[in-house]
């Protein structure tokens, strides 16, 4: 018995004095190095807001990374070498709360390396405090608003890109107004965030420019008839209709206004009017309305490049002409304050985005910071392209005035086409 | 009188519209005993069946009814020859099958909108049609808004004379109230519940069809139609066919004086209406 015992125990100390130099060469061992970048993100590829993933920031992003890919990746000083960018996205179904959950997951489980924004205002800013909770950037894309404005001190992470309502659009549509002699405007607004924040910034600028608001109605989404309204504008004698609702409100106001023959002097639809498939849907009735935005491939050679690379991936009645060349430019951005940073730790990388400037599709690109640069930033009012868009012979021109300017606002715009 | 009538026809518009999405619903209900969750993607397949068949042949769209119509009741007839009888026959109970056939048509509601999204993709589609004004007393309004109220109005009409008068109408009836004898009596029940079941995705094909002549078209519209259609469907009685046609009116009629008098309201008033009659006759409209 004791011999057996004895055998037992020089076997026993033989294995482990065997596995003891493995076992501490696995405990001395370095991380595995790294190989590739992760960018995380819940996006709506089902549901409701499906349409973003299909036309808005989804191409976008998608293009990005095979662009980066085919250079290699990200220069990453810190590891020395490129390092390729690899995509998780999760599917959110359209849903918040679990657009929510899935960002949490792929921060506290993937652990991924960068996230990109999911899709539209209210689930930019529900996954705003999140990132910024855990410290990690969120370079903003289809959403920003003027009531969200306020928060951005408390959310130095985030970055938003896309222009709005007094950021900088209203204020620029005033100009146009005013300087086409406009005298009075019909409102009429969606019962939302996007519908009440429009509204009310183009009801203060309007008025500042010595505009008569003389009709503002509010509508709620999925409206069937908007004839009451169409009616009543026309009525008044409204010279500017200006719809601030989502597109299918906007297409039935468009719908009903041609055949209830209201032809104001200036038609704003916005969102919706600022997709290339508007001028394929409504045809030559959609000359002269106008909508938010904007850009074209006039508006610099870099918008021409980047338009012929669009093209060259996707069909081009995907192009959105109000969003896409900031979403492409917030990234080009994000990957220059990457490489310059050097390392992938996000406190480090923040501090690059609200302290530098970059080139990108937009020309020399910054952000204006909140909080004496404590805070989120929004993309400078010198780096957009446009504010709005008109459709004139098929193209969304940029009618703004000054340097931006692509043509001269139409207006009074043409009369609607005759229906054949 | 302009404005009465404004408010009248435009409420007509609307009621004629939301009676024939809700009757195809108060069908399948009604007598096929299936709570289709699924209605509003057969709207949804209509509408798109119709807008590229007017963008890529150039059929007309009132043409194209003609061919919508069989197409989807066919769907809708075999879909209730195979996974709805199964589901029947399988089932312990009537009540057991209701439950069963409502998470069936959630699935059918996610298969078809993918399968449309796969197709179609997501953007927004439209196209013009009789996009024209027309004045009836100094009214006016969009030739294909009037062209929709008359083609809802005659097929709500004409079914109605089906059920009536025809033999099959009056068994479709009996199933409607006695499935068991309906069967003892002769009737092919299997064949009869198909076919409501059939008809009901019809009307759905019909209406998106028309629908797609007024309004922009998505891939992902057919659950806010078949919210629609179950408020009509509640409204005017659960299973009552006639019930939905009426709770259809009402609801367009109620619809287009608040759209006149502050369109902002026009969701609370059906909300209102909904609840008020839930409170006063919980049965709905014409419901037992």
């Amino acid at each position: 018995m004791r011999r057996k015992l004895l055998i037992l125990m020089v076997s026993c100390t033989m294995v482990l004095a065997l596995a003891a130099p493995l076992f501490a060469a696995g405990c001395d061992e370095a991380e595995p190095e790294k190989e590739v970048i992760v960018f995380g993100a819940a996006r709506p590829l089902t549901g409701p807001f499906a349409v973003y993933e299909e036309m808005a920031f989804g191409p976008i992003y998608k293009m990005w990374v095979d662009e980066v890919n085919a250079r290699g990746g990200l220069y990453i000083e810190e590891y020395g070498k490129r390092l390729p960018i690899e995509l998780k996205i999760y599917d959110d179904g359209s849903d918040m709360g679990t657009m929510t959950s899935m960002l949490e997951r792929l921060i506290l489980e993937d652990e991924v390396d960068f996230i990109l924004p999911p899709a539209s205002t209210a689930f930019l800013f529900a996954a705003a405090p999140i990132a910024n909770k855990h410290g990690y950037i969120l370079m903003g894309a289809e959403g920003g608003g003027t009531t969200l404005t306020p928060l951005l001190p408390s959310l130095p992470y985030y970055f938003g890109v896309l222009n709005y309502s007094d950021h900088y659009q209203m204020p620029v549509l005033a100009d146009i107004l005013s300087d086409a002699g406009i005298e009075t405007a019909a409102i009429m607004y969606l019962e939302d965030l996007h519908g009440v924040e429009y509204s009310g910034v183009a009801g203060i600028e309007l008025t500042n420019a010595g505009i008569d608001i003389v009709m503002t109605k509010s509508v709620p989404l999925g409206v069937m008839d908007v004839s009451s309204i169409i009616n009543q504008a026309k009525t008044l004698g409204a010279e500017a209709f200006l719809s601030f609702c989502y597109p299918d409100e906007n297409f039935l106001a468009i719908g009903t206004a041609i055949a209830l023959d209201y032809n104001p002097d200036v038609f704003l639809t916005g969102p919706g009017a600022n997709f290339a498939f508007f001028a394929g849907v409504f045809g030559p009735a959609a000359e002269g309305i106008m909508g938010y935005g904007a850009w074209n491939t006039k508006s610099s050679a870099a918008s021409e490049d980047f338009y012929e690379k669009f093209i060259a991936l996707y069909d081009p009645g995907l192009l959105d002409w109000w969003g896409h060349n900031l979403y492409y430019a917030g990234l080009q951005f994000f990957e220059q304050a990457i490489e310059e940073a050097g390392t992938l730790d996000q406190a480090v990388i923040r501090e690059v985005m609200a302290t530098s400037t970059f080139d990108t599709i937009l020309g020399p690109t910054w952000f204006d910071m909140t909080a004496d640069g404590e805070g989120g930033g929004l993309l400078a009012e010198e780096c957009y392209t446009g504010q709005v868009g008109q459709w004139q012979n098929g193209v969304f021109e940029v009618v703004d005035p000054g340097a931006n300017r692509t043509a001269p606002p139409v207006i009074p715009k043409p009369a609607w086409p005759a229906e054949e | 009188m302009v404005e009465f009538l404004n408010i009248f026809i435009g409420g007509l518009i609307l009621g004629g519209i939301y009676a024939l999405i809700a009757v195809g619903l108060s069908l399948q209900y009604g007598v096929a005993r299936v709570l289709n969750i699924s209605h509003g993607e057969f709207i949804m397949v209509g509408a798109f069946l119709t807008w590229a068949m007017y963008t890529f042949w150039g059929l007309n769209p009132l043409a194209s009814l003609a061919i919508v119509g069989p197409a989807i009741f066919v769907v809708g007839f075999v879909l209730h020859r195979t996974l709805f009888t199964r589901l029947r026959t399988s089932s312990a109970s009537p009540a057991a099958y209701e439950g069963g056939s409502l998470i069936a048509t959630f699935g059918l509601m996610f298969i078809i909108q993918n399968l449309a999204i796969i197709t179609w993709g997501t953007d927004i589609e439209a196209y013009s049609f009789l996009n024209t004004g027309v004045s009836i007393f100094g009214a006016r309004f969009a030739a294909n808004r009037l062209t929709m109220l008359l083609f809802a109005a005659g097929i709500c009409v004409v079914f109605y004379l089906f059920l009536a008068r025809t033999r099959l109408g009056k068994a479709i009836r009996a199933a409607a109230q006695d499935p068991e004898t309906a069967g003892m009596m002769g009737v092919n029940i299997k064949r009869v519940l198909a076919l409501c079941f059939g008809l009901g995705a019809l009307m759905a094909g019909l209406a998106g069809s028309l629908l797609s002549m007024c309004y922009p078209i998505r891939t992902t519209m057919g659950l806010e139609y078949t919210i629609i259609a179950i408020i009509v469907v509640v409204l005017g009685g659960m299973g009552s066919i006639v019930g939905s046609f009426i709770g259809g009116l009402i609801l367009g009629m109620v619809g287009s004086i608040v759209l006149y008098i502050d369109p902002s309201l026009s969701l609370v008033a059906y909300y209102f209406i909904f609840i008020l009659l839930l409170l006063v006759r919980p049965t709905g409209i014409l419901g037992k």
